[in-house]
């Protein structure tokens, strides 16, 4: 119904008229170059001069990605991110120019979104705002294609020859309590550190009624993630990637597909903002000293099998469930020598032991080192306390929003 | 006469700060032209080229910055450009040298960032008459400079360097003995250990061990060298297919793209590597090469020289070819005829640019 025009003179409405709002304030950091091309690409972009302004935004983002990939991801200065975020803003206006079909706003949706992973937030949020115009430009031109069965993924899944459900009857399981108060909580698990399954706290969140392949497609389909491909991090051929929501679902979930892919450790509510609406930041967080703001909210959306082999956070986390089961195993960070950590600085909160089929010759303390476990289900909320070791394992299609806190 | 004799520069690529000499703003050069050089022949010995500008030295000792920054200099032995630094030798008084590191954009005029004085070669590696100069590499041998604090580094007296290079997060050096060394950091396999660790002090490679090298090139992510038979080793990072081995973005899109996010998690999810399959299985893409890797250009060709930009490769080989690979290198062999022979090679550090397949990310100049 919104035909093209509408979308660039949306588009144009949203963007900065003038050469003094659109531009960064920018440290030292970012080499008198680069702050020449930026001028350039503005003024491009002001005389509507589209091709041009794309062609230098290419040289932008193609020089402020070798600094984002230069040294630990923390220590990238945000200036070079938000260079990169301005060069993939005019890159996906400009990409819009009409007659703007398709495939074009698609492009400008997936260069909004590398903005929103990789970049910084720039001129009050503008690629959010823009990826929003985008992806309902998207959606209006058509109507999400129903997936290729109409029978819950999980039936599919039974013919996979998965490790069967661990019977946890037999190990000590995490204990369970009904909305502890917050000093309750606070005095039995947060200071001793001991892990709890809080139920009755997340069990009305709306994404426990709204959450389905169908609605993600929906809200997210069009948007490009970083999607882990391979069965554990820790192993040679995993990989990540990116890819759209549509794509991965359709690649990883849908269909039999040959590879374990996992939407994990994505602050998807961050890039989608529509989606934090279906979701609450857990009151026990208060109890806690960092702000609000400074809650990680992490998206882990995945089919039956996907693992995160043992390994520590260095922050509190609850992790709730929403779609599907996980197995969970928790050992306490005293039994850190019996886990045998990685000794490379990249690995080193990572255990070398697989831990439903660990070698014991090799990590023979393994064996007996204590552990706590558990199946978290749809509604449920488990407090995994700072450096706790945890392993998890999704039992069927599964989503799990975690929040990390301090 | 003098100039053929000599031989002369062609440079080809993405001129968008202008800076091959003699080249506008905004050009794009599809097949290599030779540099207009005003004023005749200047007799350009070295070429350095960072990513927005370019310095060139001449025979008679001019430094002459061409691109996003400009200005001449006089009295110099040997220039390198970064983005942060320019660094200039000066032949000082007697028979010292200066070692000065210039804001790019300072011209050179006014004093430099930082300057100290530095002992001239007398022991040290000799120079190849087509070489102007060693850096990064001091001519002493016994330090290198480099583009962040400290400026000055010593290197162990026990390394005998003849040849240093830097990228982005790592450093490559020759030693005499034809031994190549690494370190720095080694997040995308750059340094060749067979791990991804970083090394704080140059460790020898040893799976180059015994094979005597004679040329090293770093890029931003990836090292190569040349062994005296001609033979080329790669290693580090292969996103935009700078190893010449099978790259996922170049077979997806068709061209490269700004593409995988290099997860940052610190429970050690960044981590991103393909590998071949073991069992005979095609081998799916290979994003890190942490080790060796021989790489067969043709059959019988010979490599004599190699040079590296930020995430691409340039190499020549004794019968005059060259062959180049990694990001935006497309169809550029097709410009190159084999009548076009070249005897220094010297790849001038990327520029970066447009998406469209017949254009070029980088400068490059070569002397005939």
């Amino acid at each position: 119904m919104a035909g093209p025009s509408t979308l660039w003179e949306t588009l144009q409405a949203l963007l900065p008229h003038t050469k003094e709002e659109l531009k960064l304030e920018l440290g030292e950091k970012v080499e008198g170059s680069v702050l020449m091309l930026l001028q350039e690409a503005a003024e491009l972009f002001l005389g509507g001069q589209w091709r041009e302004c794309l062609q230098t935004c290419e040289v932008l983002l193609d020089y402020s990605w070798e600094k984002l990939n230069t040294g630990p991801w923390q220590d990238v200065d945000k200036d070079w991110r938000r260079v990169y975020a301005f060069g993939c803003l005019l890159k996906a206006v400009c990409l819009c120019e009409p007659p703007g079909d398709a495939t074009s706003v698609a492009a400008a949706l997936k260069a909004c979104d590398m903005g929103l992973l990789m970049g910084a937030a720039i001129l009050g949020d503008i690629l959010l705002k823009v990826a929003a115009i985008l992806q309902k430009h998207l959606l209006s031109g058509k109507r999400p294609a129903p997936g290729p069965s109409q029978e819950p993924p999980g039936t599919k899944k039974a013919r996979n020859d998965h490790v069967p459900i661990p019977d946890v009857t037999t190990e000590r399981t995490v204990p369970r309590l009904h909305c502890p108060s917050l000093q309750y909580f606070k005095k039995h698990f947060l200071v001793p550190g001991r892990p709890v399954i809080l139920e009755g706290v997340a069990n009305h969140w709306p994404c426990m009624k709204k959450w389905s392949l169908e609605y993600i497609q929906e809200v997210a389909g069009c948007r490009t993630v970083p999607v882990e491909v391979g069965s554990r991090y820790t192993d040679e051929e995993w990989s990540q990637t990116l890819m759209t929501v549509n794509e991965f679902i359709s690649k990883y979930i849908r269909e039999e597909p040959k590879d374990i892919g996992y939407l994990a450790q994505h602050q998807l509510f961050d890039q989608i903002p529509e989606l934090k609406q279906d979701i609450s930041i857990p009151d026990y967080c208060c109890l806690g000293d960092g702000e609000e703001e400074e809650i990680t909210i992490n998206a882990w959306f995945g089919p039956q099998g996907t693992v995160s082999p043992l390994h520590q956070d260095p922050q509190q986390n609850f992790l709730a469930q929403v779609m599907g089961r996980k197995y969970i195993r928790l050992y306490s960070p005293q039994e850190s020598e019996a886990l045998y950590p990685h000794d490379t600085h990249l690995l080193h909160n990572t255990s070398q032991v697989d831990v439903e089929n660990p070698d014991l010759e090799k990590f023979p303390r393994f064996a007996e080192a204590p552990f706590l476990s558990c199946v978290l289900s749809p509604g449920e909320v488990l407090f995994i306390p700072v450096k706790h070791w945890h392993y998890v394992r999704a039992l069927d299609l599964s989503f799990s929003v975690s929040f990390w806190w301090s | 006469m003098d100039e053929e004799r000599r031989g002369t520069w062609f440079g080809f690529g993405f001129c968008g700060f202008g800076q091959a000499l003699g080249s506008g703003l905004g050009r794009q050069v599809h097949s290599p032209e030779p540099l207009r050089t005003p004023g005749g022949s200047l007799g350009v010995c070295r070429v350095s080229a960072s990513w927005s500008y370019t310095a060139f030295v001449t025979r008679g000792g001019r430094v002459q910055l061409s691109g996003a920054a400009g200005g001449t200099a006089d009295g110099c032995t040997d220039a390198w450009a970064s983005e942060e630094l320019l660094v200039l030798l000066r032949a000082g008084p007697g028979a010292g040298a200066e070692l000065q590191a210039w804001a790019p954009g300072s011209a050179m005029r006014g004093d430099p960032l930082w300057s100290q004085a530095v002992q001239e070669a007398e022991h040290g590696p000799s120079r190849d008459e087509t070489q102007a100069g060693l850096l990064p590499l001091l001519p002493c041998a016994r330090a290198y400079v480099s583009p962040r604090p400290p400026f000055y580094r010593p290197l162990a007296p026990t390394l005998r360097a003849r040849r240093l290079e830097l990228g982005a997060e790592h450093a490559l050096l020759l030693d005499a003995a034809g031994q190549v060394f690494s370190w720095g950091a080694g997040r995308h396999g750059q340094l060749g250990h067979g791990t991804l660790e970083a090394e704080p002090e140059p460790r020898l490679l040893e799976a180059l061990q015994g094979l005597r090298m004679a040329e090293v090139a770093a890029g931003g992510w990836h090292s190569v060298c040349l062994s005296e038979t001609g033979d080329i080793y790669i290693w580090g990072w292969n996103e935009s297919g700078q190893l010449a081995l099978p790259t996922k973005s170049l077979a997806e899109d068709g061209k490269t793209t700004a593409g995988e996010a290099s997860g940052l998690e610190e429970d050690g999810s960044e981590v991103k590597r393909g590998s071949a399959g073991e069992d005979g299985a095609p081998a799916p893409f290979i994003a890190v090469q942490p080790f060796p890797a021989l790489l067969d250009l043709s059959p019988g060709s010979e490599a004599v020289k190699v040079s590296c930009g930020s995430r691409h490769t340039a190499v020549l080989t004794r019968t005059g070819e060259l062959y180049t690979w990694g990001w935006a290198v497309n169809t550029i062999q097709s410009h190159l005829s084999s009548s076009f022979k070249s005897e220094t090679l010297q790849l001038l550090n990327n520029s970066s640019f447009s998406a469209t397949p017949d254009n070029y990310r980088y400068t490059f100049c070569l002397s005939l």
